[in-house]
Parts: C-alpha cells; structure tokens; sequence
C-alpha cells in the first residue's frame, strides 16, 4: 500500500515536471508575445527593447533554465499586462474558482449520487425514465449556454439573483448551479450504469438467493463495489470542473483562474498563462493521486496485492 | 422418507417476448435425497434450480404451476418454512470482491442464526474447516481473488451450510474446476449430505457426476423433462433417445474401448423456436409422423421410471 501510493508520487512529480516544460516550449513557439502586448503600429526598437526587457531574446533553452531555477524559489516572474507578481495576480484568484468548482462538485455528487441510486434500483420504471430523461438534456446542453440560460431567467426576467459579479454569496448561486446541474446528470448517468453493471453480477444474484434484503444488498454488496469506478468518473468531473471554469466563468464575470486564464491568453501575457497552466497541472495530478488513492483504499484487489 | 419437495407443471416465461423457457416441469424429492438435472446448455436446468429457490431473475417469472415444501411446523422439529441454500458455478464471481470471507460467513450467520461477534467468528471457523479449509483464522480475513476457485467454492459450501438448509441446490458446482477439485468437491458434498441429512438438488451437464452423486435423474431437453428414472436405472437402461444419446457421449477411459465417442447431431433448437411435437424430433433417428405432431406424454417404462417418448428403446 505505501509502495504503491509512492510510486504514484513519483509519477506525480514526473508528469509535473513533463508538463512545464511541454508548456514552456510550446508557449514558446506559439506567437510572438511582444507583438501581441504591443500596438500594431510599434516600430522595430520597441519590439526589439520589449524582448530584451523580458529576456525573450535568449535562446529557449537559456529561457527554460532560467524559468525552471525561479520557479522553483517561488518566483513566476511579472505579468507582462500590470506588472504585478505572477504569484499574486493568480493566488487572489485560486479561493474564487475553488469556491465555485467545489460546491459545484458536493451539489452534484449530492444530486447526481442518489438519482442513479434511484434510478437503477428502478429500472424502467417511471422514475428510471424521469430521471435519464432529465439527464440527458442536463448533459446534452452546453454548460455556458446553460449559463445563459439561467441568467436569462433568474437575472433577467425574474431578477431574483445578480447576473454578473463576485461581491456577496448570492452571486456565486448561479455559477454553481450551471455547473452543478450539468455535472449531476453526468454524474447521475454513470451511477445508474454502473450500479445496474454490479446488480447483474453474479455475487448479487447470490446474495438475493442467500435472503439478503433489498436495501443491504444494494448498501453492502453493490455500492461498495460501484464506488470503484465512480472514483475514477467522479476524478473526470473534478478535473471537467476545473477546465470547464474557462468557460463558465466568462459568462458570470466571475473573477476566478477561468476567467483569468480566457484573459491572460487573449492579451498574450504569457507569464501569467504559464503559471495558470502549471497550477491547473498541479490540480489535476492532484486529483488523479486522489483517485489512485481511494481506488486502492476501496479495491481489495490493489490493497493486497 | 417424507417428501420434501413437490414442484408440479411449473412453467416459467419471459412474459415481455412470450418465450416459455420452462413448460411444464413436475418433479418431487424426498428428505435426504438427491436429484440429479442434466441436459445440454440453455435446455432449463439451472431455470429450475432458480424457480425452486424463489430466485428467477429480472424479466423471468413463473406463470403456471407449483413449487410446494413440506410444511414442517409444531412437531415436526422442523422449521414451518424449509431453507433452501445454492452454490454456482463460478464461485469466485459468487463471492462479493469487496468482502473478506469473514464478513461472508460471518453475516450470514448473524442472519440464519443469529451468532454475533466471537460466536459467529467461532462458528466460521468450525464451518471452513469442516469444508476442508486449512489456517481457518487466517482465511477469514482473506478476500475471495487470494483463494483457489476450489477453496471458493468450499467457502461457498460453509456459507451455504450456514443457513442450515434442507435442501441445498448446486447449480454446476465443479464445472469451473479441474479434474481432482471436482472430486474432493463431490466426495465433500457427500459427506455433508450424509452428515446433515439435507436433500441435494444438482445440475450437471457431465453424466459422471451425476452418477455420482444423485438417487435419481432427470433428463432435461427444450424447457421440458423428457426422461425421470433411479440414476442406475437410465445408465442401464435409458429410454429416450434424448438420454441414450447423452449417455454415448460420455468418454470412456477403457483402453480397449477405441471407439470415439459419439456426438449427437445438431444442436439445441432456440426457445423461440422450438420444433413442433417433441422437440427432439429434428435430431432423433426414431423420429415418426407423431412425433412432429404432438408432444408425447409421460409414460411409465418402469418402477418409478417415465419417459416423454413416442418410441421408448425399452423392449
């Protein structure tokens, strides 16, 4: 066990490692930053004083080291756009992503978790199609549209919560929703399947012929073993959460990485997209150590051996 | 010996496609005694099996006829409603992954029982080792992928002894294992049979192991038994051609027999569309004009010997 979550470490780190300089070089060789930063009509001099400035007339490799051995004391350089630490600009917007990508995540597992439930214990019954039906159209559409579609009703026309903004708690209620109501069909679908999977194995069948009640088979014998892949679907929706911010951010004017990162692209501010890379990285190899953790706490089959 | 068990023209359907995977089933078992189901794959057998214990799955249900219990009740010293326990055929997928072997006997003994926490570890124990399981302590706190599929199917044996059951059916219980599992399976089974006085149900698709095991056989084909006779007796002395041409199929080990075995030509007909008459007609050399036209009734070849068959090959 301790092996094994080690060796995930080490994997960890590695995919760390791999993924900055992959970004490093490609965000290198993808557009010209000064010309982007500057005005279109800024002389040759002005490009040329702009790339020494950041030192981005050294070679890439002279760059890279250079990168490598700052970020590495904590230092992301300044933010071509204000100025500013890269460091600051990106942490005063960490809380406000997590506060939205979070609840998004508890609301959707809360939602989600129990319609499958439901759902699958029901099969084809009224219920089952009710709640697949309602899936389906909460996946189908597309979260920012959603997004739009929300504003529309509870901004616009019912005028019962503020459309854009970060300032009070009621602004987060929308953002959340969007993304908790599109995550909890997914969420939803991938319960019922894979707990009618688990119903139809035959430990189940022998347990039903053993006079087990209903609800203890599905308590002890069937989620146990359907929360093993759920692991690895709900790791996906935490890491969607975290992509999809990009998108749904925007739409609410909500000052997290998402909106951040939509910013900092569009403007070229290069250092900025770099760290929001590396950050979103840490996130993700983060979540997928998590899962590989539970996967082993919940499968006997990796515990021992 | 009082009877135990009477199942009387049980038929079972898919009712959403209207196919009939059991038409007509009677049979009955005595306390102590052994009936033996063969028959190719998919001609009902194990159906059987899950209507006796109450078990059909999902979309399958009984539509006609009668299982029935002895009632045992005040008196009698036997409990008012008989247990009924099953093992299957793969027993490691029968064993929940998630769970220690421990927590499998253990709560079943708590439900059947009613033993709680050093009992019931106690109890477990005693019952693995009486299944032939070595380091007993030990092994409850293994999960089923650290065992054998030979010693899953021993711990599916104590689980299924944990319900002291009055009738234990095994449902292909040593199909997945090799060749010498299945005969300390069998002999194990045995014992347990002589030591507890239950009555055994088995399915098998090998002849052998019915042999050994059962008092009586029935032969099974399309949803239907066509041949019910002592096990010594439709060796000896089978009826139906159904039967003679499974018992043909059997290997011999006898060094002077060089003849292979024989197949039987065809293959089992699909539920939804059955020949019409007797349903063995399009692969049987006897077949006449009747047999096309009805299915034929049970009819006594001998004592407590019936086969369904227009030509009987009993003179």
């Amino acid at each position: 066990m301790t092996a094994f979550i080690l060796a995930r470490l080490m994997r960890a780190v590695a995919v760390l490692v791999f993924t900055v300089t992959l970004v490093f070089i490609v965000l290198r060789l993808t557009g010209d930053p000064a010309q982007q930063m500057l005005s279109d009509n800024a002389g040759p001099e002005a490009l040329a004083a702009f790339n020494a400035k950041w030192g981005l007339d050294r070679s890439i490799l002279e760059q890279y080291l250079y990168y490598v051995a700052n970020v590495l004391r904590g230092d992301f350089g300044i933010s071509f756009a204000d100025g500013r630490e890269v460091f600051t600009v990106v942490s005063e917007r960490i809380p406000k992503t997590l506060i939205v990508t979070v609840s998004a995540f508890i609301v959707s597992i809360l939602i989600g978790i129990p319609a499958g439930i439901l759902a699958a214990m029901r099969r084809e019954s009224a219920v089952d199609k009710g709640v697949m039906a309602a899936a389906v159209v909460g996946y189908s559409v597309p979260n920012f549209l959603l997004g739009l579609v929300f504003i529309f009703v509870f901004a616009v026309w019912l005028r019962v919560l503020p459309s854009s903004g970060s300032s009070t708690w009621s602004h987060a209620v929308l953002p959340i929703a969007t993304f908790a109501l599109f995550n909890a069909a997914a969420v939803a679908r991938f319960m019922r399947s894979t707990l009618i999977d688990v119903l139809g194995q035959p430990y189940i069948a022998a347990a039903r012929a053993d006079g087990i009640p209903p609800w203890e088979i599905i308590l002890r014998h069937a989620l146990p073993n359907a929360a093993i892949p759920m692991v690895t679907t709900l790791g996906f929706v935490a890491g969607g959460l975290l992509g999809g911010s990009a998108l749904i951010e925007p739409v609410f004017a909500w000052p997290g990485l998402g909106s951040g990162f939509v910013n900092a692209t569009n403007t070229g501010d290069l250092p900025v997209v770099q760290a929001m890379i590396v950050l979103f990285t840490v996130f993700m190899v983060a979540i997928n150590l998590t899962v590989d953790v539970l996967y082993a706490v919940l499968n006997p089959k990796i515990r021992k051996h | 010996m009082s009877k135990l068990l009477t199942v009387r023209d049980l038929v079972v359907e898919i009712p959403a496609r209207n196919i009939k995977i059991l038409d007509g089933i009677s049979f009955s078992l005595e306390a102590g005694q052994t009936l033996g189901l063969v028959g190719e794959s998919g001609c009902g057998k194990s159906m059987t099996c899950y209507a006796v214990a109450n078990m059909l799955p999902r979309g399958i249900a009984r539509t006609g006829g009668s299982v029935t219990f002895e009632p045992g009740g005040p008196g009698t010293g036997k409990p008012a409603v008989p247990k009924v326990a099953m093992i299957f055929q793969d027993p490691t997928s029968s064993l929940n992954p998630v769970h220690t072997i421990g927590y499998y006997l253990e709560s079943a003994l708590y439900r059947h029982q009613g033993l709680k926490g050093r009992d019931a570890r106690m109890e477990a124990m005693r019952l693995l080792e009486r299944v032939g399981i070595d380091r007993a302590r030990s092994r409850l706190r293994a999960y089923p992928h650290q065992l054998s599929g030979g010693m899953n199917q021993r711990v599916m044996i104590a689980h299924a002894l944990a319900a002291r059951p009055q009738l234990l059916i095994a449902d292909e219980p040593t199909t997945a294992l090799d060749v010498t599992m299945q005969a300390q399976i069998l002999h194990l089974l045995e014992e347990l049979k002589a030591e507890t006085g239950m009555s055994l149900m088995i399915v098998s698709h090998d002849l052998g192991v019915i042999a050994r095991l059962a008092d009586k056989a029935a032969v099974m084909y399309c949803g239907k038994i066509v041949e019910t006779a002592p096990v010594a007796e439709l060796l000896d002395r089978p009826a139906h051609p159904y039967a003679l041409a499974l018992i043909d199929c059997m290997p011999s080990i006898d060094p002077e027999d060089l003849e292979p075995p024989a197949a039987i030509p065809g293959s089992v007909p699909l539920l939804d569309s059955l020949p019409a008459g007797c349903h063995f007609h399009p692969r049987c050399s006897r077949a006449s004009g009747e047999c096309l036209a009805r299915f034929p009734e049970p009819a006594n070849i001998g004592f407590v010997h019936e086969a369904s068959c227009y030509h009987p090959m009993v003179s």
